[in-house]
């Protein structure tokens, strides 16, 4: 009892001199709070930022370089020279040049002075005529552009056989670098070593905030040339580079891996009646890729974020936005600034810049191609190659599976508390895989969600112990065991990502943001409606305890979630941790599980590739910007042949025969989320987005389904895509590396293609002649 | 070989490439995804994700070269041609869902064009509000009337006429918005050069109680000053193909959406509004689309019940069938639904899903009562999504034809469809007593007689002498013999009160197991009372707050009325005071287990049975606690009045101040946290 009392009497006491110091501390932040806020109206008149591209649109236009003081190809000296491409550099841009040896097809890094209108600014001008980009922090809320031609700068250059590297001084900003560039063969390498970045720190504000690595490789002007932009979003899509007429505001802009949920982005959410979010979320960005093609003279390269690929953007910005002309780049991004509340009302805050910045390597590949494969299919292919030959990701059994997942318990609530709504149980699971087997279905992969004890949502999950009203653990165990057999394998599902709020109520092992408060998910569901993310080493020891008390009966089919999707920066215990580090720690976790366990990762991240059997809810659409022109499946030809990817689920597509024909197309097989009871049990759980998955309203689909894409599957089985065409009439034309053509007829009418008639809204499996 | 096909094929991707380059319009004709997602609303008026209902089709930029400049209307013809109102440009834009240029009208003739409407016969009428006109052309173009502000004196004088929205019926007579014309729709008739018919559909100003109360007691300066009490003029209007129009009034929030019979009255009831709404059009299957102004298009059927909301504001990322602001809808023979975004300078095409086409026909069916008929699309709208409501309701009512009552319950349970929930239900019952009246009588004189034996047996053998003596024994238990001193109290509040306030019945233990009682009881009543009589959705639960409310009433109602009494030289204690209030709720106690068996057997048309239970159960422990508080603390009727009067004086002072409390020390936790957050920062940098 006395011990107890003692504590009570010395937190009576810090509270007491916390009321005692308060006047104090809440002067201190009332000056703060108005230093921040001569600081935003600051921002606002000065500083040129903006989010994407950072360039001050006003001023006035530089006007069109006379021809006599251009920059041509004579002011350039060939620095490198390989069996296909001869380098050149002019050494104040750090502008390079590449020309191709058989065609002679150009690519320029720097706005030329030949091809500038002369309509831009002084600061665009500068952006684009420069080969590196560099925004500067200043005073937590400015950004300054800081590149070769408006700031004063030193390069000194070191040449090597095979290209050059340059040391670069910005005195003003007192930032140092060196950028390395080298020509393999077809391939172009540009890298920022870590080592070589230096912040001096002049006056101690002055810090990097990102770098752009020649944004304006292979730009073209307005229409000047035939051709797309590959972006990376969704499965795969196009911009062209025609004339946009300056109808869009903003081009492509994309964190790699996605948002990073560490820093507590202002949003701006429009609700309908305040309350529903109608706006889904954007697509993320699975693979570290953008690409140029330049059609009309069969040049084109695949850009690769080999490095510092965790903290980058893709950036594709067509013409008209801010400037005439089509580019993309990646943008590495080393420090962010983020908002530190005072309070919980979010009234007081100010801006912090990051205490350190990113370290990692900066680098890209470009692989260079041209003629015939210099298209998408090109590049798709190429970075197979890249995969393949880097070892980043293996071959893995394609075979054809049809995918069924089940949802097992959720919670509804019920008096004070919350009680199990049982959707699907080991019995109605064998009873469903009876059936199935007896109407012809072969093979099947099944993801069980909600299987654990307490339900889907009760998360994380710490042991193998499933939930009773499911059957309990044995009749799970001997579920998975006997379905195997028969080839229908039954993955448990396990978000490891996240924690719920209700049924766990300790925060400490909760993921604090960067401005250490505890990262919130909201769900505005109505039984659990916050959750937290679990500390990245937590999950590590979490899933492992598991997986132990897994395989020890025997089981050893894991689908991981979660963790497989998102990266984010957070702050434990008074340090700082980048989203490379969660990436190391969830790599670390995953490939350490993969040795033991059958994985297969929900949506994996590229650099997650290796370690999964299975690509499971493959986008096979794009996130719908206005100025993508084109979907092409760039993910499915890459991935085809070496991992077996699975759709989204068909049960909620409204147009189920147009989501058939592109499964046909780009090789993805078939996924249902089905449940034995009817969904409107779900009505009041978490769950309650599930409006239809009742096993016997999908069986007839599920055969059917099964029966043909195993069909087309088994033609294809093994093989790689090498070309995909998009022809007249809505016909796509898919090649393999076996010699099988796939068509796929999208439109209304029945069309004749290569000697074949294709059906409306169908396909045909063909030979290549 | 291959070499050479590959080539074939390159160059037939180049030509393909320059094609779609030229043709210059949307070129990606189908989305797997949506950018937004579709709502629908269930029985209970919550809002519940579902399949999507339109798919963004087609975006058109312009029409052949022809961009548009902040264009304000558009309407689509039955053969797909698309009239826009190019208010920028001063023209009326007509093209077709290709992006194809099909004619311009209306060049130097029209000002600021800010509404246009085609008939049938393709003539095309434009409100145009600087030429404080509305113009009539014919389908090539040519001008054929002119109709200005109308010479009526009932249009009032001083009124200028600056029209910017239209619509005709099939006599040609015009229904037109005028700016700043509060007066309602003005309704012209083509005869002799424009006939002003009168106002039409005009809006009520709202007026609460709280507005007549003030403007009766306030002097004509004061009211001069309130904010004018002027109707809302509406927004936009529509035509239906029976020739009556459509309104929506920014403001009128439920009703906002109006459906105008020839006399001007509104056919539809109280709805879920858009907050802004832009623009209405009816569909084909006497449904009807409103569309916000920030891009959420609604659509209701005939009842104005909603059946789907989608779409969004674009949030800066610019997705395909998001807008930034809409002027105008409008809807196709094969229910595409065409919006217009003036801000984008741009028509933005959804196509209906496989989905939507299945629940038009079903409502269809259904609203013209061929229930049978549409219980086929409505089983695959239900096999879609389970839990769509309006689906469910017309199942059920589809189930109620064919006498199969079960289903029918289970259908109107699910669509939270009282009426026919309880019409099936009454079948149900009616079934069963029908089967079962014989065993029901026979078991009720089964009982009877059995209770007669017993009551025989103990008259001759003493057989229940033993339960009775343990009965006895038990009241000599204290909280025992209080209990059923509750139940003397509850049938003589008089004398009961007496023994409270003088014979010692006042006590802690019997009043408190009452009020347990009570609660479970109410918590019972509540959550699983039948569903007819259940004021909480299902599945809800809120126990605990249900029990506190319940303690703090009855805490606070000892407290207040002890502390009014004292000083009042009443003679009760807080124990005596507890006492009575508790043993008051005893006819609760008593009769709500009849209230919860009735709710479980009885449909709306025995409503009025429960609802007599309630009033004699709020009446006796109104005049139960009233007596108690007289006797008890020996007062006069008057002092009672008084007492009562202070009392709920008392409990509104003390609400007063818990919430004052409340709030400084929310403050007080604000400024902690704010401390906190202030030492985390100066850590961390």
């Amino acid at each position: 009892m006395a011990p107890r009392i003692k504590r009570l009497i010395s937190l009576l006491a810090a509270a007491a001199l916390f009321v005692a110091s308060a006047p104090a501390a809440s002067l201190y932040a009332t000056t703060i709070d108005s230093e921040t806020e001569a600081g935003a109206e600051g921002s606002e008149s000065e500083s040129p930022a903006d989010s994407s591209e950072g360039t001050d649109d006003s001023g006035p236009a530089t006007g069109r370089i006379p021809e006599s003081e251009w920059i041509t190809i004579k002011d350039y000296k060939k620095v490198a020279e390989s069996d296909t491409y001869i380098m050149y550099l002019y050494e104040p841009r750090l502008s390079i040049m590449l020309e191709n040896k058989k065609t002679g097809a150009i690519i320029e890094s720097t706005l030329s002075d030949e091809k500038d209108d002369g309509t831009s600014n002084k600061t665009w001008t500068g952006y684009m005529k420069s080969g590196i980009v560099i925004y500067a922090i200043i005073k937590a809320t400015n950004t300054y552009q800081v590149d070769l031609v408006n700031n004063k700068n030193e390069l000194k250059y070191n040449y090597t056989d095979n290209g050059f590297s340059v040391d670069i001084y910005f005195e003003e900003y007192g930032f140092r670098l060196t950028v390395e560039v080298t020509l393999e063969g077809d391939e172009l390498v540009v890298r920022i070593p870590e080592e070589s970045i230096e912040e001096e720190m002049i006056d101690s504000e002055r810090y990097i905030s990102n770098i752009s690595l020649f944004p304006f490789m292979g730009y073209t002007y307005l229409d000047d040339q035939e051709g797309y932009m590959l972006v990376p979003d969704g499965n795969g899509a196009l911009i062209y580079l025609d004339d946009k007429e300056g109808r869009y505001n903003n081009g492509f802009s994309q964190l790699i891996y996605g948002r990073d949920e560490g820093f507590d982005y202002s949003k701006v959410e429009t609700l309908l009646w305040n309350r529903y979010q109608t706006v889904t979320n954007a697509n993320k960005v699975i693979a570290p890729v953008f690409g140029m093609a330049h059609t009309g003279e069969q040049q084109a390269y695949l850009g690769i974020v080999e490095k510092g690929d965790t903290r980058a953007s893709i950036e594709a910005h067509p013409n008209g936005v801010s400037v005439n002309y089509n580019r993309c780049f990646a943008k590495f991004l080393l420090r962010d600034v983020f908002i530190q509340p005072l309070n919980n009302s979010n009234s007081g805050t100010v801006q912090n810049p990051e205490r350190d910045r990113t370290h990692t390597d900066l680098q890209v590949r470009y692989i260079l191609l041209s003629g015939e494969d210099a298209d998408y299919s090109g590049m798709a292919v190429s970075y197979r190659n890249y995969l393949l030959d880097n070892g980043l990701v293996t071959a893995k059994d394609t075979a054809y599976n049809t995918r069924v997942d089940f949802l097992g318990t959720d919670r509804e609530e019920f008096l004070v508390s919350t009680t199990a709504v049982t959707m699907t149980t080991t019995d109605n699971i064998e009873e469903i895989y009876g059936e199935l087997q007896d109407s012809g279905v072969e093979s099947l992969l099944s993801v069980y969600k909600g299987w654990q004890k307490g339900g889907i949502y009760s998360v994380p999950i710490k042991k193998y112990k499933a939930d009773g009203k499911i059957g309990g653990t044995s009749a799970l165990t001997k579920l998975i065991k006997e379905s195997a057999e028969k080839n229908y394998n039954l993955y448990l599902y396990n978000d490891a990502l996240r924690m719920n709020a209700t049924t766990n109520m300790t925060t400490f092992n909760a993921v604090k943001m960067v401005n250490k408060r505890t990262l919130k998910e909201e769900t505005r569901a109505q039984v659990y409606d916050t959750f937290y993310y679990l500390m990245p080493n937590k999950t590590n020891t979490t899933l492992n305890k598991f997986a132990k008390s897994y395989t020890k009966n025997g089981v050893n089919n894991l689908a991981l979630a979660g963790i497989s999707d998102s990266l984010f920066s957070y702050s434990s215990q008074g340090d700082f941790y980048g989203r490379q580090d969660c990436a190391d720690s969830y790599q670390e976790t995953i490939a350490g599980l993969d040795e033991d366990l059958n994985l297969v990762l929900e949506q994996p991240m590229s650099y997650l590739w290796n370690y999964t059997d299975a690509f499971l809810d493959m986008p096979l659409g794009s996130s719908d910007y206005m100025y993508l022109d084109e979907e092409v499946p760039f993910l499915s030809i890459v991935l085809k042949g070496i991992l077996p990817m699975y759709s989204d689920y068909v049960n909620f597509e409204a147009n189920k025969t147009e989501f058939f024909l592109q499964m046909v197309e780009s090789g993805v097989y078939p996924s249902f989320y089905l449940t034995y009871e009817n969904s409107s049990a779900l009505i009041y759980t978490n769950s309650s987005d599930l409006y239809s998955t009742e096993y016997s309203i999908y069986k007839d689909t599920v055969v059917e389904y099964d029966k043909a894409l195993r069909e087309v599957a088994s033609a294809v089985e093994g093989a790689y895509i090498t070309e995909h065409t998009k022809m007249e009439n809505n016909v796509t034309k898919v090649v393999y590396d076996n010699g099988v053509v796939i068509y796929v007829n999208y439109s209304d009418s029945e069309v004749s293609v290569d000697g074949m008639t294709i059906d409306a809204l169908s396909y045909k499996v063909g030979e290549a002649k | 070989m291959k070499k050479n096909n590959k080539i074939v094929l390159q160059f037939i991707a180049v030509c393909l490439f320059a094609m779609v380059l030229i043709s210059g319009i949307g070129q990606m004709t189908t989305y797997a995804d949506t950018p937004y997602k579709t709502y629908t609303i269930d029985g209970y008026g919550s809002i519940n994700e579902t399949m999507s209902a339109y798919l963004p089709v087609e975006t058109i930029t312009k029409f052949g070269e022809e961009s548009l400049s902040g264009p304000n209307d558009l309407c689509v013809t039955e053969d797909g041609e698309i009239y826009v109102a190019d208010t920028g440009n001063s023209r009326v834009v007509v093209g077709d869902i290709e992006g194809n240029l099909i004619k311009i009208v209306g060049e130097g003739t029209l000002k600021t064009p800010m509404g246009v409407y085609v008939t049938k016969d393709k003539h095309i009428y434009v409100a145009d509000r600087d030429a404080e006109s509305v113009f009539e052309f014919d389908s090539a173009g040519k001008l054929l009337n002119q109709y200005g502000k109308p010479a009526n004196p009932l249009y009032g004088e001083s009124l200028s006429f600056l029209p910017i929205k239209i619509t005709v019926n099939d006599a040609g007579v015009m229904y037109i918005i005028c700016e700043s014309n509060t007066n309602g729709i003005v309704e012209i008739s083509p005869t002799d050069g424009g006939t002003f018919l009168g106002y039409f559909g005009t809006n009520f100003a709202s007026s609460d109680l709280m507005t007549i109360i003030s403007r009766t007691i306030m002097t004509d300066e004061q009211r001069a000053k309130m904010v004018s009490n002027i109707p809302s003029t509406p927004d936009n209007l529509a035509i239906d193909d029976k020739g009556l129009i459509y309104t929506v009034t920014r403001g009128d929030e439920t009703r906002t959406l109006k459906h105008l019979n020839i006399a001007g009255t509104n056919l539809l009831g109280d709805l879920d509004y858009a907050d802004i709404p832009a623009a209405v059009t009816a569909g084909n299957h006497d449904n009807v689309y409103v569309v916000d102004q920030k891009g959420y298009i609604y659509e209701y059927n005939n009842d104005g019940a909603l059946l789907y909301v989608f779409g969004g504001p674009d949030d800066g990322t610019q997705r395909v069938g998001l807008s930034t602001i809409i002027t105008a809808i409008a809807a196709d023979n094969s229910d595409r639904i065409y919006t217009l975004d003036s801000d984008k300078a741009q028509i933005q095409v959804y196509g209906s899903t496989e989905f939507t086409d299945l629940l038009h026909e079903a409502l269809y069916l259904y609203s013209k009562g061929r229930y049978t008929e549409s219980k086929e699309p409505l089983a695959r709208v239900l096999e879609m999504n389970s839990m769509f409501d309006y689906a469910n309701q017309a199942m059920g009512r589809a189930y109620f034809q064919e006498e199969n009552y079960d289903m029918a319950l289970t259908y109107a349970r699910l669509a939270k469809d009282y009426r026919g929930y309880s019409d099936s239900y009454w079948e149900i019952r009616n079934v069963w007593l029908k089967r079962n009246l014989v065993a029901v009588l026979f078991v009720c004189i089964l009982l009877w007689a059995v209770v007669k034996l017993i009551k025989y047996l103990d008259k001759k053998k003493q057989i229940l002498a033993k339960p009775k003596a343990l009965g006895a024994k038990m009241k000599e238990n204290r909280v025992m013999s209080n209990l059923s001193y509750a139940k003397y109290f509850m049938r003589h509040p008089i004398d009961g009160s007496y023994g409270i306030a003088r014979e010692g019945r006042a006590s802690w233990a019997a009043p408190s197991v009452i009020l347990v009682i009570f609660i479970l009881e109410y918590v019972i009543n509540k959550y699983l009372c039948g569903f007819l009589q259940k004021t909480v959705r299902e599945g809800r639960y809120e126990i605990f707050s249900d029990i506190g409310l319940v303690l703090i009433v009855v805490i606070g109602l000892t407290i207040c009325n002890y502390l009014v009494c004292t000083i009042n030289e009443g003679e009760g204690t807080v124990k005596k005071i507890y006492t009575y209030f508790c043993y008051s709720l005893l006819p609760y106690v008593f009769l709500t287990p009849v209230n919860f068996i009735l709710s479980h057997v009885l449909t709306s048309n025995e409503q009025f049975l429960i609802n007599m239970m309630d009033m004699l159960i709020t009446g006796w422990v109104l005049v139960l606690a009233v007596l108690a508080i007289k006797e008890v603390n020996n007062f006069t009727a008057a002092e009672t009045a008084k007492i009562i009067a202070l009392t709920i004086f008392t409990i509104l002072i003390l609400a007063l101040l818990i919430f004052i409390i409340y709030v400084l020390w929310a403050q007080v936790f604000q400024f902690i946290s704010a401390i906190f957050g202030e030492v985390v920062y100066r850590i961390g940098s």
